[in-house]
């Protein structure tokens, strides 16, 4: 890599492709060498900035001009910004959707000075194709430190201190896993990293896998020799054909690097990662039907009581399956030690949280925030409030499964017990924001639509009850609800959350729980006045009486 | 063989160690309504019925668990009778009503856990009704499937594959579209009619009783 002072950094995210980033990239190193600029000014490739809303994004440093919006026309006068006297592109700066002021600089746009981008910290700094790059920031140097200072023993009782929980939705604490993991009698085992990713909309794990795919690999490194396993899977979504694509990348140059393969470091441990690529069910990312859509049979859960995957998994063997996000901050608490770590979050949820914040707020898009950190801060402050002027209704957090959070709990702090008390979770990370114009019941009919098609219809709870809880909500939007309907969303709901073998079942209900508890009076004038007060709903009458 | 003692709804119990709490509870004169338990088969817990609570309100389904020096469950508290209400009042739903006109009329376990837990479909919460009939499944040279009727306990696919070695009947679709199916390699079958015996309901069903 020739050490070039100045760069020209361009978003290869799922998202600025989309946008027609990849032909920005040729385009523009096609110019630069034209210019004949190459010898002085790198372009680089690199993951998700986060703030696909506004992508094509191409930053250039050392200044840290952040340029949005960005078409093949602008090439030209990027390009020639970075020749010496160059002037930055002033009209395709960030401008903040209020006062509509220029924002130039990265650091200043509201979206990333109020976050604290610790995992997704080489996430559009780092040409995620390049181990070159990964390893002149910090790459591999959390598992050079355990490999030659560590014993695995050491190794946990960092990860257990730190107060790490796992960021695939359950918050199970990622230390204990692992100690139960290496007490597990047998040489064998195995770990897996999840990124199923099933739930819509989320894009948090894939944006990791794509723009820094080599901090995924050292965690997942790390915790093979932790436990004491030899070989890894990543089990991927197959509609993830980019994170597929820069894994394999990453898998290959990390075994050139002697990352992976036999001896890793001279340290006589063996480990090597293969990529499973998952057949789509959202249920496959439940620990049990992951591993047995692994083993090349029907993902379904498996009933409790059993023993925990980290003693029976895989092929019967031990099985440490963490989540992409969980895997990621394994490095950092290797390097920085588990005092650092804790020191972030609160004092039941540490670290940082990662979220796609979408729906009806002004900045969409990837965001890493503290634990603890209100959900009014996220959705104004960084998300920048709600467009057009209109009221924020509700956010709703954690997937499909989760539930409906309102105003009144705004300045409720963001972690996993907290979310949980408010009928929420956590989940992987989703968030979408709600404003007035939102119906509450047609919301939990969308969620309890997608949890009901994905039920993997094992157990009655689940089949019979999402598919009943459905029925209902669609009459009453459809203005054919009865007055007894609350009171038997609720009973059904609590029965399904109560008693269906797994967490899909378990948690289906919150959308529809929340939503009657904190908006029962929309219920209510759907039911016994017809009206649906968003005016949504198209067979009841709007407030207005538009319709 | 190593005893356990435990109490089931008050009453002390000597179990042998190994054993389920339903087995134990079932061995003992108390009934614990289940669908999908059969003592032939590995206990799937898919039907949800023998849930029980456990110390302090935790709900597990006794067939999967194993006995416990010292354990107290409860088969019926209002915790559990609220849940178990709720999965039956769902399966009859979603079931045929027509019982007069079925074979398995007074051997069938879902009209036994009725009468337990003294549901009547005239008292039941107002559930929907399902609201299509699907067709009957009548491939098989021997016997009838009535997706109508089946509550999907599984016993039937998990008779053939372990009891009889061979698998001609299989889960077919997701979710609510679940039925079981036949393989159209009619040979498999081997006609033992073990399923048939099996099946807790009505919906296999002998070709020769139509
Ligand atoms: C229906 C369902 C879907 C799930 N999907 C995912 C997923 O896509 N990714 C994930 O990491 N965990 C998912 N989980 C959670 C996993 O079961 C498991 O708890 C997690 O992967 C453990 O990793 P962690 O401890 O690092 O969070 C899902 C759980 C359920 C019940
Ligand atoms: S809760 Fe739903 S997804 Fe989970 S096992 Fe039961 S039917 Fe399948």
């Amino acid at each position: 890599m020739v050490n070039r002072q100045r760069m020209i950094l361009v978003c290869q995210g799922t998202g600025c492709i989309s946008g027609g980033a990849e032909q920005l990239l040729s385009s523009l190193k096609r110019e630069v060498a034209k210019l004949n600029l190459g010898e002085s000014i790198e372009v680089k490739r690199t993951g998700c900035h986060g703030f696909c809303q506004r992508g094509p994004l191409v930053v250039t440093e050392p200044e840290g001009f952040f340029y949005s919006k960005v078409k093949p026309d602008d090439i030209t006068e990027i390009a020639r910004s970075q020749l010496p006297g160059g002037k930055p592109v002033e009209r395709l700066f960030y401008r903040d959707p209020i006062t509509d002021m220029p924002i130039p600089y990265y650091r200043d746009i509201p979206f990333y000075s109020r976050q604290q981008r610790t995992v997704l910290r080489n996430c559009g700094n780092i040409d995620p194709e390049d181990i070159e790059d990964c390893l002149a920031v910090d790459g591999y140097q959390g598992l050079r430190k355990a490999l030659h200072e560590m014993t695995p023993e050491q190794i946990i009782r960092e990860v257990k201190q730190s107060g790490l929980r796992g960021l695939g939705g359950a918050g199970f604490p990622a230390g204990r896993k692992w100690e139960a993991c290496r007490r597990a009698p047998g040489d064998e085992k195995y770990v897996i990293c999840n990124a199923d990713e099933g739930d819509p909309g989320a894009f948090q794990d894939r944006s990791i896998m794509e723009g820094d795919p080599h901090s995924v690999l050292e965690g997942m490194i790390t915790a093979g020799y932790a436990i004491g396993a030899k070989q890894g899977f990543i089990y991927v979504r197959a509609e993830y054909p980019l994170a597929v694509k820069r894994l394999r990348v990453a898998i290959s140059q990390a075994r050139n690097k002697g990352f992976l393969g036999r001896n890793i470091l001279g340290s006589g441990f063996d480990f090597d990662i293969e990529i499973f690529q998952g057949a789509g069910a959202f249920v496959c990312g439940e620990s049990t039907a992951l591993v047995l859509s692994i083993e090349g049979k029907r993902g379904m859960p498996k009933p409790l009581p059993r023993p925990r995957t980290a003693e029976v998994g895989l092929w019967g063997k031990p099985t440490l399956l963490n989540n992409v996000k969980t895997f990621c901050n394994i490095p950092l608490i290797i390097i920085h030690g588990s005092e650092w770590f804790a020191a972030k979050g609160t004092e039941r949820s540490k670290g940082t949280a990662v979220f796609s914040l979408t729906g009806k707020v002004v900045n969409n898009g990837l965001i890493e925030v503290p634990m603890g950190i209100t959900l009014r801060e996220i959705i104004y402050d960084i998300g920048g409030g709600i467009p057009g002027g209109k009221a924020f209704k509700a956010v709703q957090t954690g997937g499909p499964s989760g539930g409906c959070v309102p105003a009144s709990l705004l300045d409720m702090p963001v972690d996993f017990d907290s979310l949980t008390a408010a009928g929420s979770m956590m989940g992987s990370g989703g968030m979408v924001v709600m404003d007035e114009d939102t119906c509450m019941v047609d919301i939990a009919r969308y969620f309890l639509n997608f949890t009901r098609r994905e039920s993997c219809g094992q157990c009655v709870p689940c089949r019979v009850g999402t598919k009943q809880m459905f029925d209902i909500l669609d009459d009453i939007t459809q203005g054919q609800g009865r007055l007894e309907d609350i009171d038997l969303l609720l009973e059904l709901g609590e029965a399904v959350a109560r008693s269906s073998l797994c967490a899909l079942g378990q948690t289906a209900p919150n959308p529809v729980l929340t939503t009657i508890r904190y908006f029962r009076h929309e219920y209510e004038a759907h039911i016994h006045e017809k009206k649906c007060p968003a005016g949504i709903c198209q067979a009841l009458s709007s407030p207005q009486g538009l319709n | 063989m190593e005893k356990i003692a435990l109490t089931i709804d008050g009453l002390n119990i000597v179990a042998d160690k190994g054993m389920t709490v339903l087995e134990t509870a079932l061995r003992n004169g108390i009934y614990i309504p289940h669908l999908c338990y059969h003592p032939d088969l590995k206990p799937s817990g898919v039907c949800r019925l023998c849930l029980v609570e456990v110390g302090d309100e935790q709900l597990v389904t006794s067939c999967r668990m194993k006995v416990e020096q010292g354990m107290v469950i409860k088969t019926k508290s209002p915790e559990v009778d609220k849940v178990r209400r709720a999965i039956v009042e769902l399966l009859i739903a979603d079931h045929h009503t027509d019982c007069r006109n079925c074979p398995s009329s007074g051997q069938c376990e879902l009209q036994r856990i009725m009468a337990s837990l003294h549901i009547s479909v005239k008292r039941m919460r107002p559930l929907k009704w399902a609201r299509e009939e699907l067709p009957r499944d009548t491939s098989n040279p021997f016997f009838d499937y009535d997706p109508n009727k089946c509550v999907l306990c599984g016993i039937c696919v998990q008779t053939c594959e372990v009891v009889q070695g061979t698998s001609s009947l299989y889960f077919v679709g997701r979710g609510y579209g679940t039925k079981v199916a036949f393989f159209a390699n009619k040979s498999r079958c081997e006609s033992c009619r073990q399923c048939v015996a099996r099946c807790p309901v009505g919906a296999l069903i002998p070709k020769t009783v139509r």
